[in-house]
């Protein structure tokens, strides 16, 4: 089936044909079964389009990405790690190395200081973790380092409690997208800890998925200082 | 760290009292802040990621994707909030798939006639995964055709956006999408 119309479907169904043309293909629509045909399964097409869902890359590419554009990479990071890994004489895991770092980042100022960014540049904030294996690496006892890990664990619970708390009594004073926007991107670092957990119990001496759920919760800390921050803002 | 261009990105929110957390984070990446970068990519990861595939057919994505981020970085200097953040990502994105597919010189059958664009779509699978389907067949139309469609009926663009994009005349853009429609009917219909 075609006839002269039918190339001209698309532009009708785009609201695109001069006003003389519509009028005219509307009339021969009137009649002609085989357009009309066309016309709605072009809808279909039209709409399936608008509808599809995106989704990410099935691997993530994001060491590669900061690898090229030379920032701290977990690569690199990874190789750091194992070199203080390879040096240390103490028998604590990395895990218990890294909830250190957040303890100490946690404990020293607390929500308090999150809450506060500009008393504390991000770049202070980051370098945190980075520290972890000097200071952890003094004289803790094995049994010492399990305490602090505990400790850190809760600490970190602690300022990420007391961060959701600002976030949830602030909410209000943001606009619809912010909070979706943020709530999105908690999901996802909440993903991303929780499969780095997974894949932790699978493999719990594994240098690179250690720093990474230390990057990752790092991270969750940050987006809840800026969003906290945010809500500081519009008060 | 190789630092992208820094000072040019406002923080919209400070001037105008909205609150845009991209805008804040591009202000931080461009500043070298590779963390505020990392949110961004993440949040934006599968937009782009969709579009490249989209957009490339077949071909690998995943070093195109790379360089969208890499090049949005070097580029972060230029953002100056007049549009949202994703709205900036996008279109440096497609430039560099277009730029992308130029340099491997794999323009071909962009003015692929119809009759041509039909043959080469597949017929309809047997799979649930309707969704997953089309998108195959997305993936088999002709270079031209497919790019025109992925902008127009999936990604929003006008013709005359696409015909600057494209290189072409705006009624070729037109032509073209008239055809992938037509093309994906008749797969629909088999």
């Amino acid at each position: 089936m075609s006839d002269q119309w039918t190339d001209r479907l698309s532009e009708y169904l785009d609201d695109e044909l001069p006003p003389d043309e519509r009028s005219a293909l509307e009339q021969h629509l009137r009649h002609c079964a085989a357009c009309g045909a066309v016309l709605a399964d072009l809808k279909r097409i039209v709409t399936r389009a608008r509808g599809l869902e995106d989704r990410p890359p099935e691997r993530d590419l994001w060491p590669g990405i900061a690898a090229r554009i030379g920032a701290g990479s977990g690569e690199t990071r990874a190789i750091d790690l194992a070199a203080a890994r390879g040096r240390r004489r103490w028998s604590f895991s990395l895990p218990q190395l890294i909830a250190a770092g957040i303890a100490l980042m946690a404990a020293s100022g607390g929500a308090a200081w999150l809450l506060h960014p500009a008393a504390q540049s991000s770049v202070a904030v980051r370098d945190t973790i980075p520290t972890t294996p000097v200071v952890a690496g003094g004289n803790l006892s094995a049994r010492n380092a399990g305490d602090r890990s505990r400790i850190a664990g809760q600490s970190y619970a602690a300022a990420v409690a007391d961060l959701e708390r600002v976030l949830t009594q602030g909410r209000g004073r943001l606009d619809t997208t912010t909070v979706r926007v943020i709530e999105r991107n908690l999901a996802t670092i909440d993903s991303a800890i929780a499969q780095a957990r997974r894949a932790l119990a699978a493999d719990s001496a594994n240098v690179y998925l250690n720093s990474h759920l230390a990057e990752t919760m790092q991270r969750k800390l940050d987006l809840l200082r800026q969003a906290a921050a945010l809500v500081s803002s519009v008060s | 760290m190789t630092l992208p261009g820094t000072g040019a990105t406002t923080l919209e929110h400070q001037a105008t009292g909205r609150t845009d957390p991209d805008a804040v984070d591009a202000t931080l990446a461009a500043t070298g802040d590779a963390h505020a970068f990392e949110r961004l990519y993440r949040g934006h990861l599968a937009r782009i990621s969709s579009l490249v595939r989209r957009m490339l057919g077949d071909e690998d994505p995943d070093d195109v994707i790379q360089d969208v981020f890499v090049r949005a970085w070097q580029k972060l200097g230029t953002f100056r909030g007049e549009s949202a953040f994703g709205t900036w990502l996008h279109r440096l994105a497609v430039n560099v798939i277009l730029g992308r597919r130029e340099t491997l010189g794999i323009r071909r059958q962009r003015h692929l006639d119809g009759d041509a664009a039909l043959e080469t779509v597949p017929s309809r699978r047997t799979t649930p995964e309707i969704s997953m389907d089309f998108e195959t067949a997305m993936e088999r139309l002709p270079d031209g055709a497919r790019q025109v469609f992925v902008l127009h009926d999936v990604e929003g663009y006008r013709h005359e956006e696409i015909a600057e994009m494209l290189g072409l005349a705006t009624g070729t853009s037109k032509s073209q999408l008239h055809r992938a429609r037509m093309a994906l009917r008749r797969h629909l219909e088999r």
